[in-house]
């Protein structure tokens, strides 16, 4: 069967109890309602009957309550603001600005966005793509709120040699990455408005290629990429598919390749500094894709689908949950109908991994 | 026509999707099967305003929802005002053949909305165009909104997309309006002939647009449903996603509706009328052997064709190559494939291609068949 229709998922139930244990109890900001739609009706008809409206109820349980954007937290002053919040001038009640679970620590009082654009932090690595070639440094598309910025003079040069960049260089600015090249790189300097700057002056970082790219939400909701001890491995995969490399860059940008000889393992066989910049000129700035097998695409398609599964089932990707995953979704297809050659890990299937990987 | 704005890839990235949708059987990035939809939640009936609507949510996110609204209107070059109280009566034929019920396709006004797009916007326009084009093609769907000789429905179709364009969204807004026009109901006549129309007030008693088979619930006709195909060397691919359709070699919108093989039922009043009287034949026949029917086609301008090419380690400057180089000597240079390296798809689709990617679509059990099928099984509440 091509198509799977699925029918929609029923709200939740529990939504319309009112949760008495708020941080606010529903007098205190009755007036909050009135400004903004009311969703829930079995709660407006019971207000109504009372005759006045109520607060929206939020989740009850206590572990996370949702809030939205301008809506009213507490007006009560013994709370602190945090991320997330802001409190009207001349006023005391914090107000969330954006859309998420209310945290508290001690008697401070923040909002966890549900969906966030990735903060850079200096150190970080980072998978971005080039969206635009300016004279002397290319912006960098790296999931954040701004484009970064990566400096001509941050990246090696062909040929290794250290020297100063010149004129010629700036000319050929676009032979060394041009529109829509993929790149791993390390945040160097932050601006004060959170703007990154990048470099790719080490062996490890560059362009990419040779495998396939794919974004996922980083932080937020539970899922998507997280800071990790390793965010740059190589697996040995399944079924004859070869070393596969995987960078889960932190903005939640994923690139999965077939492996190459590292610069790094030539330079163990090789000696010396001019050897070494020899090398790293060979595989710096190529775009051309060198043979891949069957096998290693099909495996490479396969930790993909893990990868996007954890995300859809709100599952952290880490290199722990990747390589579980993966050794999961292998024996998976072994008694899936189609056979070992299975790799589809949406819908309902993406849930059954998740749910394996969960349940260990 | 160019389809949304196109994905930004790298050379290598184009050459590696290239190189894993070529192979036999192709490697899709996100391991579906060459003829496998994405897995997609459909419900119908969400907005009680309307006449009928439908909401479809893909599994990468995208979303869309149609929204159907009917009005009556009074049919340009019908006599108006002709029919004298008294001498009107002889004029009043109750019996109209089906050939005179002809319907106009500016009976149908569609619109289409994409967020980000303007409503002008080409994108937005060529897939309103797709879509009614292939509702109006053949003028069975017009021909169902006649009432009488003065006076018709006239349909106002809302779509949609409310996730930011993903992916081309073509099938999915198609696949919506399909369903929604399934769940359309317009109220019951109670007048007879050609009189002001006068309608039950019973919501309940309202007929639908594509009215079903009592026995199993299920529709004699069906609206039409456009399907997008891509090509990549010799393997035919179904509901490309984004990156899938930035490597296309070839890209066609087609467009197939089920022939109701009993033209009789193609009117909704006959239809129902059927259905009281010898359902269990009529309905027989037509579940048996599905009549699919070619609507229209489209070819899509792949977006792959202003992708950047890769360029080859022999003539990458950053790779070492002499940096002095003849222009005629790079373009020869460009003009032979490199194993590795994109190369932008050049000139148009081969006939046998094209004649493939339609016969897997119609073929009997094939892709179209299995499609409507699905959708049959919408609960259309």
């Amino acid at each position: 069967m091509p198509v799977t229709i699925l029918a929609p998922k029923a709200m939740r139930q529990d939504y319309g109890q009112a949760d008495k244990q708020n941080i606010s109890d529903d007098s205190d900001d009755a007036d909050s309602s009135n400004g903004g739609a009311e969703l829930d009706y079995a709660e407006l008809a019971k207000a109504d009957a009372e005759g006045h409206t109520h607060k929206r109820p939020r989740i009850a349980g206590g572990d996370f309550e949702i809030v939205t954007p301008g809506e009213v937290i507490t007006d009560d002053p013994q709370w602190m603001r945090g991320h997330g919040t802001y409190v009207a001038a001349g006023t005391t009640s914090i107000i969330s600005s954006v859309a998420g679970t209310i945290t508290r620590t001690n008697k401070l009082l923040s909002v966890r966005p549900l969906r966030a654009r990735y903060t850079p932090e200096v150190g970080d690595l980072v998978v971005g793509r080039i969206v635009e070639v300016q004279a002397k440094r290319w912006r960098v598309d790296v999931g954040a709120t701004q484009l970064a910025s990566l400096p001509l003079s941050a990246i090696n040069l062909p040929g290794g040699i250290l020297r100063k960049r010149t004129e010629t260089d700036e000319l050929q600015i676009r032979t060394f990455f041009a529109e829509g090249d993929l790149l791993v790189a390390e945040v160097q300097q932050l601006f004060q408005d959170g703007g990154a700057v990048l470099h790719t002056r080490s062996l490890k970082y560059g362009k990419l290629r040779n495998g396939m790219f794919v974004a996922v939400s980083g932080m937020g909701g539970g899922g998507g990429v997280v800071r990790s001890r390793r965010q740059v491995w190589t697996l040995e995969a399944a079924s004859g598919g070869g070393p596969i490399d995987v960078v889960l860059g932190v903005n939640g940008y994923v690139w999965i390749s077939k492996h190459v000889e590292t610069p790094e393992g030539l330079v163990e066989k090789t000696s010396g500094i001019t050897n070494l910049d020899e090398s790293v000129s060979a595989t710096m700035y190529s775009s051309q894709n060198d043979r891949i097998g069957p096998e290693t695409m099909r495996e490479i398609a396969r930790i993909r689908g893990v990868v996007t599964a954890l995300v859809d089932n709100g599952l952290r990707v880490d290199e722990d949950m990747v390589m579980r995953g993966y050794h999961e979704a292998v024996e998976m297809a072994m008694v899936s109908s189609v056979g070992a050659d299975d790799i589809y890990l949406g819908g309902e299937r993406g849930e059954q991994l998740a749910a394996v990987l969960t349940a260990v | 026509m160019a389809s949304t704005q196109h994905a930004l890839l790298s050379p290598a990235e184009l050459a590696y999707l290239h190189a894993a949708l070529s192979l036999t059987p192709p490697i899709r990035p996100d391991g579906r099967s060459p003829a496998q939809f994405r897995p997609l939640v459909a419900e119908t009936g969400i907005l009680p305003g309307t006449n009928g609507s439908a909401r479809i949510c893909f599994a990468d996110g995208t979303e869309a929802i149609v929204g159907v609204k009917a009005e009556v209107e009074r049919t340009r070059g019908g006599y108006e005002g002709e029919i004298v109280e008294g001498g009107g009566a002889e004029e009043v034929v109750t019996d109209v053949n089906d050939e005179e019920k002809k319907g106009e396709s500016d009976w149908v006004e569609m619109t289409v909305e994409i967020p980000g797009l303007r409503d002008d916007d080409a994108t937005t326009a060529f897939l309103g165009a797709m879509i009614s084009e292939a509702l109006l093609a053949d003028g069975g769907f017009s021909r169902r909104l006649w009432i009488n000789r003065r006076f018709h429905w006239k349909l106002y179709l809302d779509i949609l997309l409310i996730s930011p364009p993903l992916s081309y969204p073509l099938p999915l807004l198609s696949l919506t309006t399909h369903l929604a026009l399934l769940a359309t109901r317009l109220p019951r006549l109670k007048s007879e002939g050609d009189e002001d129309p006068f309608f039950d007030d019973d919501w309940a008693a309202a007929r639908y647009l594509y009215p079903r088979n009592k026995k199993d619930g299920k529709t004699t006709a069906r609206p039409p449903v456009t399907l997008l195909v891509m090509a990549v060397g010799n393997n035919i691919i179904f509901d490309p996603a984004k990156e899938e359709l930035a490597v296309a070699d070839v890209a066609l919108a087609v467009s197939i509706g089920e022939d109701a093989t009993t033209a009789a039922t193609a009117t909704g009043d006959d239809a129902s009328l059927m259905m009281d009287v010898d359902s269990t034949t009529a309905a027989a026949a037509i579940t048996s052997a599905r009549n699919l029917r070619l609507l229209s086609i489209r070819t899509i301008d792949p977006p792959s064709r202003l992708t950047p090419s890769g360029v080859p380690n022999a003539t990458n400057t950053a790779y070492g190559a002499a940096t002095t180089q003849k222009q005629p000597e790079a373009r020869t240079a460009e003009a032979e494939a490199v194993e590795g390296v994109w190369r932008a798809p050049r000139g148009g689709a081969k006939p046998l291609v094209m004649a493939a990617l339609v016969h897997k679509v119609l073929e009997k059990g094939g892709i179209a068949d299995e499609v409507l099928d699905a959708l049959h099984a919408v609960d259309l509440g």
